[in-house]
């Protein structure tokens, strides 16, 4: 919430004082409808209604299914059960778009309000429910604006607590991840690049700045403005490319 | 014809016939033929029969025949007398009729109006019509003018060539026909523009550009400049004497494009008399001639600066190239290089003063040449490294041997502080200089003066920061001498008396003024120990809340040692006398055992046992007699040693500084332009990235050059350390995050 600007930090609390929504939802709500409240308001009335306690339960009755023993989390073990369930493999992308639902701080950790409150914003209250909804959630990693939320979310949620940066292996397994959904041609460049010159964490910056770079920036560099804003490590990646005449100049 | 009273009305027929008549003695007066001169009464009586035949009452009066008239008798004299006449004649001769004609014609129509006075007054004058001069000019001009003016106008402009090719042409003639052109405008320049001096100029061109051709063949750069000049100081004589003066700007710039601006390159760039060549051998009359023809071009000078900064560049890069080599050959010359660009920059300086009038075009490009050649590397020192060494070597020398005058000092450190200003990293010439400023202040003489001399003038220059650390370090050791008396008084007082004999002196410095040291935690001989707790001891009775870090490896000792032959005083660094007072109890010891007792590192240790046992002087015996240190070498006091000298100095030999310096202005530069990049953004809020940047390097110019690579780093560890963020819209634009 702090890296919203003031205005967009008002319309949520408007939103979730009009309509009663968690803040989470409001800000998904916004997000999608592009900050303008009116839209939102549609978008949220049109929706299937958030469940009465009842349902409230029943998702806690699941929360307890998958919890960790000893503290109030789902941990790893308790995700790969939730995995087995839903009948997906751990490392498909679609649990990335999960975690993205419920907003989830950190990887491998499910708090029991990001839990609660992401199955909620999906509208399932079962696991059989949430199982149907997955083919939808893989359908959004082809909206462009979705795919770019999902993937700025990637970087906060799969470093390290308490690291400013991503480790460079992480990286690289999450950019080969989210990849192959939408392509890129150099993205195993990139990578090769990283590993031969590189060696290190990689900033938040770079890293939302990567998917801008994949997305206006065509594979022959014929549009890259070397003047431009973008950071170091790209700059010295399209050098690399040069130099490795992947491009020619 | 008498004056007559009657008012007989006079018929048009009587009337002309005697208006005829007075005209023809009048032509005939006028073109000098034998005639008497009209009597006063004839005068007058021509005069009243226009005016009788004026104001005659109708159907008599005659005010518009007369007018008529009038006009008739001018233009059957223009076309049957005076062009024929004309007409006849060719080249100068006909320049010579045509300027009898045109002043017969003037007198006649003055004359004449004088007659037909009577008309002017009323009749034209109320009717509206052109006066009768007027009248009188527009029949010359239509009837002869127009006829002639072009034969006219290819006889003046063949006279005026022949002027300019040498010969003697009269000028007053070809005052006058061009004054008839002028005056055939009536009223305005066209006439004269039209159909003399466009063609006039067009002959000029072709002159003047022929001329040019041949002469940039055949003659030198100064020649043809001369040349140059003479031919415009004759074209604006030629104005004086006949041209009108409206044509002088337009004939001046016609010469100058054909002589100087269109061959400006070749001329200037001429092998062995070109702009290069004239710099090189002192040729300053030609420059100022140069400069002088030039300058009155609009936009003309700048070829010639660009000639000028080329040849300078060219000048530096030779000089530095020299260097190189003599350094890759083995020998290092940075006075000789300094001196050499000092006396560069004096000698064409002088010339921009002198030559070139101090003109800033000429100033800009003497700057920008030696800011090429100023900031390059060599035999991997940089500019700024040099321009460091050579001021150290000069305050040395200069404390040494004071028989060097004050005057070459100081216009030595203005030079200095002038070349300083073409180095774009100063900050590295800062660095560098602090630190050979601290040796100086420690280990030598200096003579104060110099130095404040040179602070105060860099600080004029560069401002304060730039210079305060390096003030502090000097008034540092002003205060150490008082400090060091006070000291003293304590010493005496305070009867702990003076530890065991030894003189001993301390020097304060203030920790952020002066480059940073390590500390090392030496041993010290118990000797020195005491003093040091002494002055520990005094100083905390002066200061509180100030902590004292002892920089050993600074300071220095002299040692008696006592030799079998006869005892040597030794002037030696502190490291040096704790290893040799290591050997005061005994007679051998390893290197394990020195570096134990000691306490130094090894590459501190390696290097004074080297300077003690297998430099010049052995004092140390060292086994084995290699030459070099091993950590299984053994030592032993030297006690055969002996010298003809009574004092030697041991000099332990500087560490390598380059690197180290280098690294730690670069890491000042990562902070000044963190703050710099903070700074604009703080007050401009929202800044492109290509805005940012270019204002971060003109924040940063007066002390160095930022790499912009550097500065695109900062601006991502800025994001990172969320002082700045991108804008959602635009990832070209940032934002400053309060």
């Amino acid at each position: 919430m702090h890296k919203l600007s003031r205005s967009n930090r008002d319309k949520v609390q408007q939103f979730v004082a009009i309509t009663g929504a968690s803040e989470k939802n409001a800000l998904q709500t916004l997000k999608a409808s592009d900050w303008q409240l009116e839209a939102a308001f549609d978008v949220f009335y049109s929706q299937p209604q958030p469940r009465s306690n009842a349902d409230v339960r029943r998702l806690e009755e699941l929360y307890n299914r998958y919890k960790d023993q000893y503290s109030d989390m789902i941990l790893a073990d308790g995700i790969s059960v939730l995995c087995t369930d839903l009948q997906v493999e751990p490392q498909d992308i679609v649990t990335l778009v999960l975690s993205w639902h419920m907003n989830a701080a950190t990887a491998c950790e499910f708090s029991r309000e990001e839990f609660v409150g992401g199955l909620q914003a999906l509208g399932v209250d079962s696991i059989k429910k949430l199982q149907e909804k997955l083919s939808f959630m893989r359908s959004e990693l082809k909206d462009e604006q979705k795919f770019h939320e999902i993937y700025n979310f990637a970087f906060g949620w799969a470093k390290e607590k308490g690291q400013k940066s991503l480790a460079l292996d992480t990286a690289i397994g999450m950019w080969q991840l989210l990849f192959a959904e939408r392509e890129w041609p150099l993205v195993n460049h990139w990578c090769d690049f990283l590993q031969d010159r590189h060696n290190k964490a990689i900033s938040k910056d770079t890293w939302e700045q990567l998917l801008e770079f994949a997305r206006t920036v065509d594979p022959s560099l014929s549009n890259y403005d070397a003047e431009g804003a973008w950071p170091y490590l790209i700059d010295e990646f399209v050098e690399y490319l040069y130099d490795k005449s992947v491009v020619e100049k | 014809m008498s004056f007559s009273q009657n008012r007989e009305p006079i018929t048009i027929e009587d009337g002309f016939k005697l208006i005829d008549a007075a005209v023809t003695k009048l032509t005939r007066i006028i073109e000098g033929k034998p005639e008497p001169p009209f009597l006063p009464e004839e005068y007058i009586g021509n005069y009243t029969i226009v005016y009788n035949m004026c104001i005659q009452k109708p159907p008599h009066d005659s005010s518009g025949p007369l007018y008529e008239k009038y006009g008739a008798i001018l233009q059957a004299y223009d076309k049957l007398t005076i062009l024929p006449s004309i007409m006849e004649k060719h080249d100068e001769y006909m320049l010579r009729e045509v300027s009898r004609w045109w002043e017969i014609n003037k007198i006649m129509v003055r004359w004449l109006s004088h007659f037909f006075y009577y008309l002017d007054r009323y009749y034209i004058a109320r009717n509206g019509i052109p006066s009768l001069t007027v009248v009188g000019m527009t029949c010359f001009r239509d009837h002869v003018y127009e006829k002639v003016h072009f034969n006219v106008k290819q006889v003046v402009i063949a006279l005026i060539h022949k002027e300019r090719e040498g010969q003697q042409i009269d000028r007053a003639l070809l005052k006058n026909v061009l004054d008839l052109f002028v005056q055939n405008g009536m009223g305005n320049m066209e006439r004269y523009e039209k159909d003399f001096e466009d063609f006039f100029l067009t002959e000029t061109n072709s002159y003047y550009s022929r001329k040019a051709s041949s002469w940039i063949q055949e003659d030198s750069c100064p020649e043809y400049m001369i040349k140059a000049e003479e031919s415009l100081k004759k074209e604006k004589e030629r104005v004086s004497h006949y041209l009108h003066s409206d044509t002088e700007p337009k004939l001046v710039a016609n010469v100058q494009t054909n002589l100087l601006v269109l061959v400006a390159k070749q001329l200037l760039e001429k092998e062995n008399s070109g702009c290069s060549a004239l710099l090189r051998d002192d040729k300053t009359d030609d420059l100022s001639r140069m400069y002088r023809l030039y300058h009155a071009i609009p936009e003309g000078l700048e070829p010639v600066a660009v000639a000028f900064r080329l040849h300078v560049t060219a000048e530096g890069n030779s000089l530095i190239k020299q260097a190189e080599d003599a350094a890759t050959s083995g020998i290092v010359e940075e006075q000789v290089l300094v001196r050499k660009i000092i006396d560069l920059h004096d000698k064409y300086m002088a010339y921009v003063t002198d030559c070139f009038q101090n003109h800033t075009l000429f100033h800009k490009s003497l700057k920008e040449a030696f800011e090429i050649f100023c900031n390059k590397k060599v035999a991997g020192s940089s500019s700024a490294e040099m321009l460091a060494t050579f001021c150290d070597n000069l305050f040395k020398k200069a404390a040494n041997d004071k028989s060097n005058d004050d005057s070459t000092i100081e216009s030595t450190i203005d030079n200095v502080v002038k070349l300083l200003d073409y180095i774009s990293d100063k900050d590295l010439f800062a660095e560098f200089y602090r630190k050979k400023l601290a040796r100086r202040l420690l280990f030598g003489k200096f003579s104060d003066d110099h130095e404040r001399s040179i602070l105060t003038k860099l600080k004029g220059q560069f401002g304060g920061q730039f210079t305060s650390k390096m003030e502090g370090m000097v008034t540092d050791m002003q205060l150490g001498k008082d400090q060091q008396t006070g000291f003293e008084e304590y010493l005496k007082n305070a009867n702990t008396g003076k530890p065991k004999g030894i003189d001993f002196t301390v020097t304060v410095l203030t920790t952020g003024f002066w480059p940073s040291y390590k500390t090392s935690d030496l041993n010290l001989p118990l000797e020195m120990v005491n003093c040091i707790e002494s002055f520990k001891a005094h100083y905390e009775i002066k200061t509180n809340h100030r902590r004292l870090m002892w920089i050993y490896s600074l300071g220095n000792c002299n040692l008696t040692a006592r030799f079998d032959a006869k005892p040597i005083e030794l002037i030696v660094s502190t490291y040096q006398a704790a290893v040799l007072c290591a050997f005061n109890h005994t007679e051998r010891l390893t290197y394990q055992e020195l570096i134990d007792q000691l306490n130094l590192s090894h590459e501190d240790l390696v290097r004074v046992l080297h300077s003690l046992s297998c430099a010049k002087y052995k004092f140390l015996k060292k086994e084995p007699a290699s030459k070099t240190i091993s950590k299984t070498d053994s030592f032993e006091f030297n006690s055969k040693f002996t010298d003809k000298m009574r004092r030697i100095k041991v000099p332990l030999p500087p560490v390598d500084d380059r690197k180290k310096v280098v690294e730690d202005v670069d890491k000042d530069r990562r902070y000044a332009i963190d703050a710099s990049l903070v700074r604009i953004m703080k007050s401009r809020k929202v800044l492109p990235h290509q805005q940012l940047v270019s204002e971060c390097v003109e924040q940063l110019s007066r002390m160095f050059k930022p790499d912009i690579k550097m500065i695109k780093k900062r601006i991502e560890d800025l994001i990172t350390r969320d002082y700045l963020e991108r804008d959602t819209e635009n990832p070209n634009t940032f934002k400053y995050v309060a």
